[in-house]
């Protein structure tokens, strides 16, 4: 009984998701459905994919070829990766070049190697890192040198104490996880890991 | 081309003397029964033997079928099931019933090497793994290693043979004997409770196999392991599981089907019976780092580095985004996937982008075996690359 008043005293402005539509100025009251097959019928009205039907210029028999939208097989050789002495290389010819200007690259920096660093940085890395492993982090030097973490770790090794210090810190952490998170982060690596080997 | 005398191969693979030591264990069963397939100077080397032993027979009749540990050779004329399981596999005329009754004995049913099926199934067991891998490497010559012993595993392993037994409505007999129906599979049984998985026993020739901790190399296995890249084991259990058996008895109507019927005869029931599987090779592969690998590919092959660019993305800053991205070489797009994050499509569309290259397969592949045929086309050298990629 409470909703039916509160439903009736709303006032009905508030909701225009019930009104049929704004040209249709009917007392709304007494109706209690919209009337929606033909608005359906109307909306579903969509125009045909320009590859369907008959176009104008070809008017034999042909065929129709419209395949939904799925990820491209594995088993079709991208054009760059066909031998030399292959047919297909020529019969594709160039029409699986496609304009890449367009796309935005996934990284904001570009992956071109820059060898900017020589042995004197390589042997300052290696002294900031054995002086002073706290301060001077993978990230902190990557950032001074401006490289790559990875590089930093191609180059110098921590110092076993260093290693056992961020050892107990990281189980430190990780006794403060619940069954929830714990089990969150086991999942997130086992999905990480089947990203190669799933079709 | 002249045809080989393919009676003449016969009798020298099914003699006793003919494969000694080795693979092959040559076991003497002194006891009076009369063969399917035997060499007139066996036979009467045989028949000398058993004068020599004559004597020992004191406990068994030898008429009887009870005595024999497997059953008589004049029953496979007379038994339903193996007329039935010979006319449902629409075996050649040729290859008689007596014999594929032989195929169905196991060596451990039967010890004689004269009426097991262990000659049969080494000589099937060669030609499954020797046309099968050349299939995989002329359709597939891109295929890693890995890949192609997982793929051998799938068409020819004993795990797929012992399912091949299944659908073929082969039974297995509760234990072997000379009074058994010769249409029932018979092997002697692991004592239930036998815990199958125990130590087994690696015998390889493999230099410093009591090192544990050095690596065993994938290219090493070629020479070393069998055709799955497994080590070989023997193990110390008494009885024979049920899937070496099965597989046995496959490789044994192989050998049979080529010892009978002749190549082409064996050829079709390879094509028909084991490539007819359906086998996805792209769900065979199992990359930890694609990227890199791929950048690596591209390094080797000049081809320009791949660069990772999102083709569409929806819901970027929803619970669910979908980001569609392509890796591409130039103007080439090499691969493209699609992910939740933009890791993670990344991720997929390398491994798409490998796939890609592992994939190639050439045109109108044509095996080395296809020239044993008559009147074969000259042969034009397959398709060979540096393949895999190593980093």
């Amino acid at each position: 009984m409470a909703t039916y008043f509160t439903s009736i005293k709303r006032p009905l402005p508030s909701l225009p998701f019930l009104s049929p539509s704004s040209c249709e100025p009917i007392a709304w009251g007494a109706r209690r459905h919209q009337s929606s097959y033909r608005r359906t019928k109307q909306r579903l009205r969509v125009k045909p994919d320009a590859s369907f039907g008959t176009s104008s210029t070809n008017t034999y028999d042909h065929i129709i070829h419209n395949p939904p939208s799925s990820a491209p097989s594995v088993f079709q050789t991208p054009t760059k990766f066909l031998p030399v002495d292959d047919v297909r290389r020529t019969l594709r010819g160039s029409s699986t070049h496609v304009s890449t200007a367009e796309f935005s690259p996934v990284f904001e920096t570009s992956g071109e190697k820059r060898y900017h660093l020589n042995a004197s940085d390589v042997e300052e890395i290696r002294r900031l890192r054995l002086s002073d492993p706290m301060t001077w982090s993978r990230w902190k030097l990557a950032k001074r040198f401006d490289c790559s973490p990875m590089f930093i770790a191609m180059v110098c090794e921590a110092s076993p104490q260093k290693k056992e210090i961020q050892k107990q810190v990281l189980e430190a952490v990780q006794s403060r996880w619940g069954a929830k998170r714990r089990m969150a982060r086991e999942d997130r690596q086992l999905r990480k890991e089947s990203w190669g080997r799933d079709p | 081309m002249k045809r080989l005398q393919l009676q003449r191969w016969s009798s020298s693979v099914l003699s006793p003397r003919a494969r000694t030591g080795g693979r092959l264990q040559q076991h003497l069963y002194y006891n009076l029964r009369r063969q399917s397939t035997v060499t007139p100077a066996a036979q009467a080397e045989n028949e000398q033997l058993i004068d020599q032993q004559s004597s020992l027979l004191t406990t068994q009749t030898p008429g009887s079928p009870y005595s024999l540990p497997s059953p008589p050779v004049e029953a496979a004329r007379e038994s339903a099931k193996l007329a039935a399981l010979h006319a449902r596999l629409y075996l050649p005329t040729r290859l008689p019933l007596e014999t594929l009754a032989r195929c169905l004995v196991d060596s451990s049913a039967d010890p004689n090497a004269k009426f097991n099926n262990e000659s049969l199934s080494i000589l099937g067991h060669d030609l499954l793994s020797h046309y099968t891998s050349e299939h995989l490497i002329c359709t597939y010559p891109r295929l890693p290693l890995t890949v192609i012993f997982a793929a051998m595993y799938a068409y020819v392993g004993p795990k797929t043979l012992a399912a091949m037994t299944r659908e073929w409505g082969v039974e297995l007999a509760a234990v072997p004997g000379g009074e058994v129906d010769p249409g029932l599979l018979q092997f002697k049984r692991v004592v239930p409770g036998t815990d199958v998985n125990e130590e087994p026993a690696v015998a390889t020739e493999r230099p410093n196999e009591h090192r544990t901790s050095w690596r065993k190399s994938m290219t090493s296995r070629v020479v070393y392991d069998n055709e799955f890249g497994d080590p070989t084991e023997v193990k110390n259990i008494k009885g024979v599981p049920a899937e070496h058996a099965s597989a046995r008895f496959i490789r044994a109507v192989m050998g049979a089907i080529y010892l009978h019927a002749g190549r082409p005869a064996a050829k079709r029931f390879f094509e028909q019976h084991f490539l007819s599987r359906h086998l996805n090779i792209s769900e065979l592969f199992n990359f930890s780092q694609p990227a890199r690998d791929l950048a690596r590919l591209c390094a080797r092959e000049n081809f320009e580095p791949p660069v990772a660019k999102i083709i569409s993305e929806t819901g970027r800053k929803s619970r669910h985004p979908v980001f569609v991205v392509g890796i591409f070489s130039g103007q080439d797009k090499l691969g493209e996937g699609a992910g939740a994050s933009l890791l993670e499509a990344r991720s997929r569309a390398a491994v798409a982008a490998l796939k890609g290259w592992y994939l190639y397969s050439p045109l109108n592949v044509r095996v080395p075996s296809a020239m044993e045929e008559e009147g074969a086309a000259p042969w034009k050298p397959v398709h060979v690359d540096l393949g895999e990629v190593i980093v």
